[in-house]
């Protein structure tokens, strides 16, 4: 039977298990440098290196968690955080790697250039606005969870969301009649 | 009826939510992380708690075996009841106000 979430922080907290810690590092860590990947612009290693960090102060602050929120809501926090962070030190946040992009779409799939127009559009939205957009809709959170990975108020997640997508259907329009 | 440009971003944020190859990561992570999650915060405890103790040594030995503790007793004993009774008001009101913070301190949201 696999272990849950919880039996494996308890395990943990309880004993320092690092295994333990690392099957939860295992199961969350597509999702949290997923989310920092969108949040740097697909800079993929300044993504990766901001999710060790995530996952690190995840671990030193760990008997913090209480269970108030899931776990992955918790690790989101903590990425945000960790990249609010990282984005005030350096004086200008990375912009689009057009080189990795184009590297990385498949070009297998007819749908190659949408998806690079996706990501420079998603790019090109407020941060505010990039950040809910990529929480809600990519990564599936609520509104609610998502104002508390951002702590701001519901409403102001709701309309980022809004705003960030009307402004994709403007850039993208012309994607419209794709099928 | 669904705006078509609303699935269709439905369709490729969905799409881009494909899972990401561990290729390594939770190793480099599992290799970075200190010996128990409090390590770091016993060890601060541990510095702070010894500072503390070698602090009081050095101010007992330093000011004539406690002179001052004796002398600040004595001191005390000649102060009016009503300068006490402030001062232990006063006093207590400042402990308390600090164990509340502390204490709402530790219950917060630990989302860091």
């Amino acid at each position: 039977m696999e272990l849950t979430d919880a039996d494996l922080l308890a395990r943990v907290v309880l004993d320092g298990d690092q295994h333990a810690f690392g099957e939860l590092v295992r199961r969350h860590q597509s999702a949290v440098r997923g989310l920092l990947r969108q949040l740097v612009r697909a800079d993929v290693e300044l993504a990766d290196d901001l999710s060790q960090e995530t996952f690190i102060r995840a671990y030193k602050h760990i008997r913090s968690f209480r269970g108030e929120a899931k776990f992955s809501t918790w690790l989101y926090r903590i990425a945000y955080n960790v990249f609010r962070e990282n984005a005030r030190k350096r004086t200008e946040l990375v912009g689009i790697d057009e080189e990795h992009l184009a590297g990385e779409a498949d070009p297998q799939t007819v749908d190659a250039g949408l998806r690079h127009d996706l990501m420079s559009a998603l790019a090109q939205l407020p941060l505010p606005e990039r950040t809910a957009v990529v929480l809600c809709c990519q990564n599936g959170l609520s509104h609610d969870e998502a104002s508390r990975v951002l702590e701001i108020p519901l409403g102001t997640v709701k309309t980022n969301v809004l705003r960030g997508r009307e402004k994709l259907k403007k850039m993208l329009a012309a994607w419209s009649n794709w099928r | 009826m669904n705006d078509p440009l609303d699935e269709l971003l439905d369709a490729r944020f969905r799409e881009e939510t494909r899972y990401i190859d561990d290729a390594g990561f939770t190793n480099r992570v599992l290799q970075q992380l200190p010996d128990s999650p409090s390590a770091v915060r016993n060890h601060r405890s541990l510095v702070i708690f010894l500072s503390a103790v070698v602090s009081v040594i050095v101010a007992y030995f330093a000011s004539g075996e406690g002179f001052f503790v004796r002398e600040t007793l004595l001191r005390a004993g000649t102060l009016s009841p009503l300068t006490v009774i402030v001062t232990a008001a006063v006093t207590g009101l400042v402990m308390t106000t600090f164990a509340l913070w502390a204490a709402l301190d530790r219950t917060r949201d630990p989302l860091l």
